[in-house]
């Protein structure tokens, strides 16, 4: 190519950087993961502190109205509720019937929701459908019921239009103090909220029956909230066993129970969503909030909601606000090394320049380690961490709280001073949401947090993942020039008249040789979806234990792949086998390189969290990915190192040998077992986690390409 | 022996096309499909045909309410079929099966211009001597890998199952190149009118038509011919080397001539056609309004871009954002883009007015108010034809990676705004801009592939001179 390389000499400078960052790809791409990584380590430095955005909000403004005649009202619900624990016979229905009738006598609106919680579906399509489309099927059996119980205040000033919901969610057969007490605050604020004034937006309050689960009570209410049946036909299917069942309820239906309704109550659009929970076992220290905010999919609640929420606690109510923790990482000394190191870099910038300000104390930084580990694991897993996560399938923003206190609930006393403290604190958040003219748009949606009052915003940790990726379409792009180049060479070498027929096809299509590549990674993972579909099978047989399912699972997707092999595979790779040369696994692993990209991008968008950790498994994987065969042939000390890494590399990346080496460092050998890693798998994809598609679709392949090679 | 085989495998992959299909329509809520707005959009949607058919049914004007905004034809045609489902299938199970026909003959029609594209260049490189690069690929021809590329394309397939009329004007498109390519006058100009009654942007491809029925199908450049005649006539003459146009033309076998009389035919069958359409839309909608009513409820809708849901081109969100009084202004401008490529194209690819066509197709489904990726699939099956001409086209692997990105990546963006709520229309914009901007580059590319081709047949041609001079 003697001719192109003359007038190569100018080129445009976009043009030669880009060359420049090719021919240079193995040093940029080890500095760009390791900046990666200490980007990612950096993050708990760099979290900056929350505000609260949309001005309209002014939490604590308005001096609670929440009084000690409320309070005591409430506890007055909570001892009757729990008393009728004590009685045998049907209290659960009892108890139904005394909360609706304290809601009725408030002057709400009160209607039962009854429901049957739904199965797990295995639905892989489900992440790009809304949210209630596809699940009409449903097979009712009468034992699986509950009822929620759902009162409705209207705003006097409101035009009905927006609706604050509070649940409260409590196990209807056999009710526990904590429960009870959550009952209590969401009462204590209910019977406030009526005599107010300045509400704008109606109020529901779901006392949500969990006997089936907190989540499934809380996400059958939503999906019949939001499809309204026009024909008045939509309770049949409901109450087929309730005419069985309950024919003695509706006899002695009492008449003094004036708002109580038969069919369903509606407010407007949900402007945000309370989920209120009380735990049982006492506090050490001081009353503490916990929050939980993790939905579905990694999606997280705008970050207003949970600031108000933060202000409240800790500035007027004086509760300490907490977030989940990995408490595994506090106790490492790694972290804390790590922090120690931060902390004198943050001191030695200081020294330069007082005005740096960089680098906060070690212990802040194990703590804000710790959190954002459990946020980007929570996350990654897709899976809710309460039933706020049901709402945010309906795109409400959605928090629990989860209150605790101090003291014990057996004198009277402390129970009405934690109701209301309680109490105020929910009361002043709805107050804040009551003032909001719009949704909630103002503050982040994407972010991780480090504590309560501390984030991370989609600008920063991108830098991160960023850094990671970046040396994937760098190799990919080196790797197939080089591998042209190479052809070329060889090119020149052979004379052509003695060149084949097969040469000269090669020849007459060299830029779209990455075709059978492509076809090849294209066949890989497309097996990808089929192991992804494969569960599905597993699940239709009765009675298998987990550790059967998982290895029957494992056979059946070793056997397709083989299928798959034999049947596909053949016609495809007999042509390029034959004239299998050197620059032929290049080309293959610079598309794998670009689809593992394209990948992590698209996952990235969907689910940052699990972008990261995928990242932190395939882009090493990626990247030393050599074949075998090649190395072997040549025993020198560097490709024994590769050799041994990429072997290390591609065990750690198998996704039950990650789940497997994870655990066991988290929790300790002793508790595994192959069954979990089955249970876990089973339980992402009932919630429909695209983590579940990401690691069969984009993680599976890749990885099956690169221990191929 | 082999080549029966490699028919056989063709045939085979058509059939499994088909099925897959035929597999994907039985499922069409769990896809849902019809919905996304890469599909369906305002012109090419089913559902809104069937709501215009069933306002027609009720005896209102199929253009009330600004549902419809396709042709009477379209409405007559499909119409009842929206409306009469078989027992037990999936409804629009007809209108299904009419999109997989129109695929299917869209696939048998590229392949039959590939075969004419291919006879035609092998005989112009013979008569240049350059046996050496008429050989055919080993793997499949051109015309095969052409058809397998527009029958297997995910786009092809989701406008097809999506219930969007796209395949019904992508064969439109293709009956006048299949016509032009042919030479059958009456097709290629009833094609022609058809298409742009459907969906106005292909009244550009008249351009490529005219030079078909003029010129033939592609070849090299012509002046190669020319510099070849002269050198045949100079060595035969054993004269001085300059040589005049007047002896170039007295060759009759070399059909370098501009043929008017097909081109007039043409243009006189395309007057039949349309005088054809127009009559029959005039009595379909005669009682509403009247051919001024369908003119401004169909072309009208499509250049004043009138609905601005958002869609896989770019202009929605740009006229979204527009002061009101700067409207008509870019929509001028907008527009004029198009136009503005027709003439300098069309001098410089004279000679190859099958790519022409192509190029002018990419541009107008890229610059086009509700582009789908039907006109996507279009064109990409189109750019099979030429395979073995854009063999050294750099970046192929790149943009290849990014059709695969941006088409993930799109309905992502989409999810992320309209369903979840975390993101906004920019995020949805941003793959629209990537979008386009992968076919700019897919368009100047594969020029720029073509033109060096040109490039290197040239320089083979007078190598071959030489050598001949040489040996003489």
């Amino acid at each position: 190519m003697a001719e192109s390389e003359t007038p190569r000499t100018k080129q445009r400078p976009i043009v030669r950087l880009g060359l420049f960052l090719i021919s240079h790809s193995l040093l940029f791409s080890v500095v760009c993961c390791a900046a990666g990584v200490v980007a990612l380590l950096l993050l708990p430095v760099l979290a900056k502190n929350t505000y609260i955005s949309e001005n309209a909000l002014m939490p604590g403004s308005a001096n609670p109205m929440l009084s000690g005649e409320d309070a005591s009202e409430a506890n007055k619900l909570v001892k009757e509720v729990i008393a009728l624990n004590s009685k045998s016979g049907a209290s659960g229905i009892k108890r139904q019937r005394l909360i609706a009738q304290y809601m009725s006598d408030l002057g709400a609106e009160v209607n039962y929701h009854k429901f049957h919680p739904q199965g797990v579906h295995f639905h892989p399509l489900h992440f790009f459908s809304s949210p209630g489309s596809g699940t009409t099927e449903r097979n009712i059996s009468c034992s699986l019921r509950g009822t929620n119980i759902v009162g409705i205040i209207r705003a006097p000033r409101g035009d009905g239009k927006e609706a604050i919901v509070l649940v409260t969610p409590y196990n209807s057969v056999k009710i526990n103090q904590g429960e009870a007490m959550s009952l209590g605050i969401a009462y204590s604020v209910f019977s406030l909220l009526t005599r107010v004034t300045w509400l704008a937006k109606d109020i529901i309050w779901l006392v949500a029956d969990s006997q089936h689960g907190e989540y499934a009570a809380v996400s059958a209410w939503l999906r019949d909230y939001h499809t309204p049946v026009f024909n008045g036909l939509h309770t049949i299917d409901a109450e087929i066993c309730v005419v069985a069942n309950n024919l003695h309820e509706a006899k002695e239906q009492p008449t003094n129970e004036r708002n109580i309704y038969d069919g369903f109550r509606r407010a407007g659009t949900m402007a945000a969503a309370l989920v209120i929970k009380v735990l049982d076992r006492n506090e050490q220290f001081e009353d503490s909030l916990s929050i939980y905010a993790e939905a579905s999919n990694g999606q997280m609640p705008n970050l207003d909601l949970i600031n108000i929420v933060n202000y409240l606690a800790v500035h007027r109510q004086g509760l300490r606000a907490k977030v989940e923790k990995m408490w595994s990482v506090i106790d490492s000394k790694w972290v804390k090394t790590l922090g120690e190191l931060f902390e004198s870099l943050g001191q030695l910038a200081r020294y330069l320049n007082p005005q740096w300000k960089f680098g906060i104390p070690a212990a802040d930084y194990v703590e804000g380690t710790a959190t954002l580990a459990s946020s980007l694991y929570n996350q990654a897993l897709g899976v809710p961490t309460g039933p706020h996560g049901a709402f945010r399938d309906y795109q409400v923003d959605a928090i629990t709280l989860e209150i605790s206190s101090r003291a014990s609930f057996d004198n009277k006393n402390s129970r009405n001073e934690f109701l209301l403290r309680g109490g105020r604190l929910i009361e002043g958040v709805i107050r804040s949401v009551n003032n909001l003219l719009e949704k909630f748009h103002q503050s982040f949606f994407l972010y991780l947090l480090t504590s309560p009052s501390k984030f991370v915003s989609v600008g920063v940790y991108m830098i991160a993942l960023a850094l990671l990726v970046a040396p994937l379409p760098m190799v990919a792009a080196s790797l197939y020039t080089d591998a042209n180049k190479l052809d070329s060479i060889q090119r020149k070498d052979k004379p052509t008249a003695s060149a084949s027929v097969a040469e000269e096809c090669d020849v007459n299509l060299r830029s779209w040789k990455w075709v059978n590549a492509a076809k090849k990674v294209f066949v890989l993972h497309s097996w990808g979806s089929v192991v992804s579909l494969l569960p599905y099978l597993v699940c239709q047989i009765p009675n298998c234990s987990p550790t059967a399912s998982f290895l029957l699972w494992v056979l059946l997707s070793a056997l397709s792949l083989l299928i798959m092999h034999l049947i596909l595979a053949s016609p495809f790779f007999h042509a390029t086998e034959s004239q299998l040369h050197v620059g032929e696994w290049a080309i293959l692993k610079s598309v794998t390189i670009s689809v593992a990209f394209i990948g992590l991008c698209l996952m990235s968008v969907i689910n940052f969290a699990t972008a990261e950790i995928g990242g932190l498994l395939v882009v090493p994987m990626c990247l030393m990915a050599h074949p075998l065969k090649l190395d072997l042939k040549v025993w020198r000390l560097k490709n024994f190192l590769r050799v041994a890494f990429n072997i290390v590399f591609v065990f750690i990346g198998f996704p039950p040998a990650t789940f497997m080496v994870l655990k066991s460092t988290f929790e300790g050998f002793n508790s595994f077992n192959v069954g979990d890693f089955w249970n876990w798998v089973e339980s992402l994809w009932a919630w429909n986690s695209a983590t579940y598609l990401y690691i069969v679709m984009v993680h599976l392949p890749c990885w099956t390409c690169k221990s191929e090679d | 022996m082999a080549k029966e085989k490699k028919d056989g495998s063709f045939w085979l992959w058509v059939i499994a096309s088909v099925i897959f299909r035929l597999v994907l329509i039985y499922f069409p809520k769990n896809l849902n499909l019809a919905s996304r707005p890469e599909v369906s959009t305002p012109l090419t949607s089913l559902r809104r045909l069937a709501e215009g058919y069933w306002l027609k049914q009720s005896s209102l004007s199929p253009y009330a309410g600004s549902m419809y905004h396709g042709s009477p034809l379209l409405l007559a045609v499909l119409g009842p079929l929206t409306t009469n489902g078989i027992e037990g299938q999936p409804n629009n199970l007809l209108c299904s099966l009419v999109f997989v026909i129109a695929d299917l003959v869209n696939a048998i029609l590229i392949r039959a211009i590939g075969e004419k594209l291919q006879i035609a260049y092998s005989q112009s490189l013979k008569s240049l001597d350059l046996y050496t690069i008429s050989k055919s690929s080993a793997i499949l021809p051109s015309r095969d890998i052409a058809a397998l590329v527009y029958l297997w394309n995910p786009f092809t397939i989701v406008a097809c199952v999506g219930l969007s009329t796209s395949p019904i004007e992508n064969l439109t498109i293709l009956l006048s190149l299949y016509g032009a390519c042919t030479r059958m006058v009456p097709l290629a100009a009833f094609g022609w009118v058809m298409a742009t009654h459907l969906s106005l942007y292909p009244v550009i491809l008249i351009v490529p038509v005219i030079l078909l029925l003029g010129y033939g199908p592609d070849t090299p450049p012509r002046k190669l011919f020319l510099h070849r005649r002269c050198d045949k006539i100079d060595d035969n003459a054993s004269s001085d080397r300059n040589c005049h146009q007047g002896e170039a033309v007295k060759q009759p076998e070399l059909a370098n001539v501009f043929s008017w009389r097909s081109v007039n035919l043409f243009l006189l069958w395309t007057i039949i056609w349309s005088l054809y359409v127009l009559v029959l839309c005039g009595i379909y909608v005669k009682q509403y309004g009247g051919l001024g009513e369908m003119f401004r409820r169909t072309y009208g809708f499509i250049l004043t871009m009138q609905d601005l849901s958002p869609n896989i081109g770019v202009l929605w969100y740009f006229f979204a954002e527009v002061f009101d009084f700067f409207r008509n202004f870019f929509l001028v401008v907008f527009h004029m883009n198009i136009l503005f490529m027709i003439l300098p194209l069309a001098i410089r690819l004279n000679h190859r007015p099958c790519f022409l066509a192509f190029v002018y197709i990419t541009t107008s489904s890229m610059l086009k108010s509700y582009p789908s990726v039907g006109d996507s699939a279009l064109y990409l099956g189109l750019v099979g034809l030429f395979v073995n001409e854009l063999a050294e086209m750099q970046f192929s692997f790149f943009i290849f990676c990014v059709y695969v990105g941006v088409s993930l990546l799109s309905p992502v963006m989409h999810n992320l705004w309209i369903w979840r709520g975390t993101g906004n229309a920019n995020f949805y914009f941003a793959t629209a801009m990537a979008y386009a901007c992968l076919q700019i580059i897919l368009v100047v590319e594969s020029v720029s592939a073509m033109l060096n081709h040109d490039r290197e047949l040239r320089k083979l041609s007078t190598a071959a001179k030489l050598q001949e001079s040489s040996k003489s």
